[in-house]
């Protein structure tokens, strides 16, 4: 699968790992990454596309506007998982991806 | 609610209303993250950001579309071409039916002319005439119609092929 692994790209994918199993919101990445809406909200249709991210709409308080959130596939979490692991470099980057018990 | 963040929302919903189909979805969710801003000036930018994210998302959503269209294009002309040999190869077949079916109309009509003892006749009204009319509408449209010459042409090779095969049978 291709995707271009920039900076950027790869800051959210991060932010993604930090809880890969939690909905995070664009403007709460956006606070985490430092990055601003029309450098986030490209990448994360690009994973969204590559079915690496799935979004759902928050059903939250009546009334309230639902907010649209995202979180990582299976696909998306492996594929965050290698490509990070690759960069890190081998054995280090596994210990802090928590992929290997240390 | 300051102006800038009037200026966002109201920035952001004219996007809502202008995108496509497929870029809705990720402008709703940029406008309903404004609630969210702290600071309008903040909100402001984060409109500025947003509207340039989804002008680059449907600028990609047309050229996929174009690039569909382009191919769809492409294979309609594979399919025509497949259409103008296939006429081809009827018209000819038609003709050296009609030569056929007309000499032996004729050999009915007209049993004193003897044309069943003539096999020259034959060669001459089912293989010679057709031929040359095949060959020569090959030639003459060619340039212009190239799928249908190509379709008359194949015809007329099939036809003369056959021939070769029965008289060497023979």
């Amino acid at each position: 699968m291709k995707l271009r692994m920039s900076p950027q790209t790869v800051l959210i994918l991060d932010a993604f790992l930090e809880q890969p199993e939690d909905w995070k919101y664009g403007y709460d990445l956006s606070r985490i990454t430092g990055l601003k809406s029309g450098t986030l909200y490209p990448i994360l249709m690009r994973l969204a596309e590559r079915k690496l991210l799935e979004t759902q709409w928050e059903t939250g308080e009546p009334g309230k506007p639902p907010r649209h959130m995202y979180r990582f596939t299976p696909e998306g979490l492996r594929f965050a998982r290698t490509n990070l692991l690759e960069r890190a470099g081998g054995g280090l980057g596994q210990v802090a991806l928590g992929l290997v018990e240390c | 609610m300051g102006a800038p963040r009037q200026l966002a929302a109201m920035l952001l919903r004219a996007v809502l209303r202008l995108a496509p189909e497929e870029s809705r979805e990720w402008a709703t969710a940029m406008l309903r993250e404004l609630d969210f801003i702290e600071g309008d000036w903040a909100a402001l930018f984060w409109a500025f950001g947003s509207v340039t994210a989804i002008l680059r998302h449907a600028a990609s959503v047309f050229r996929m579309s174009l690039k569909r269209q382009t191919k769809e294009a492409e294979m309609n002309s594979t399919g025509r071409k497949a259409l103008g040999v296939g006429l081809g190869a009827l018209y000819a077949l038609m003709l050296v039916g009609c030569a056929f079916a007309g000499l032996r109309l004729t050999a009915i009509l007209f049993p004193g002319l003897g044309l069943d003892h003539a096999p020259w006749t034959f060669w001459l009204a089912v293989v010679v005439v057709p031929e040359t009319i095949l060959v020569t509408a090959t030639v003459l449209l060619w340039r212009k119609r190239g799928p249908l010459a190509a379709g008359i042409l194949a015809t007329s090779l099939v036809v003369g092929l056959h021939l070769a095969v029965h008289l060497a049978m023979r």
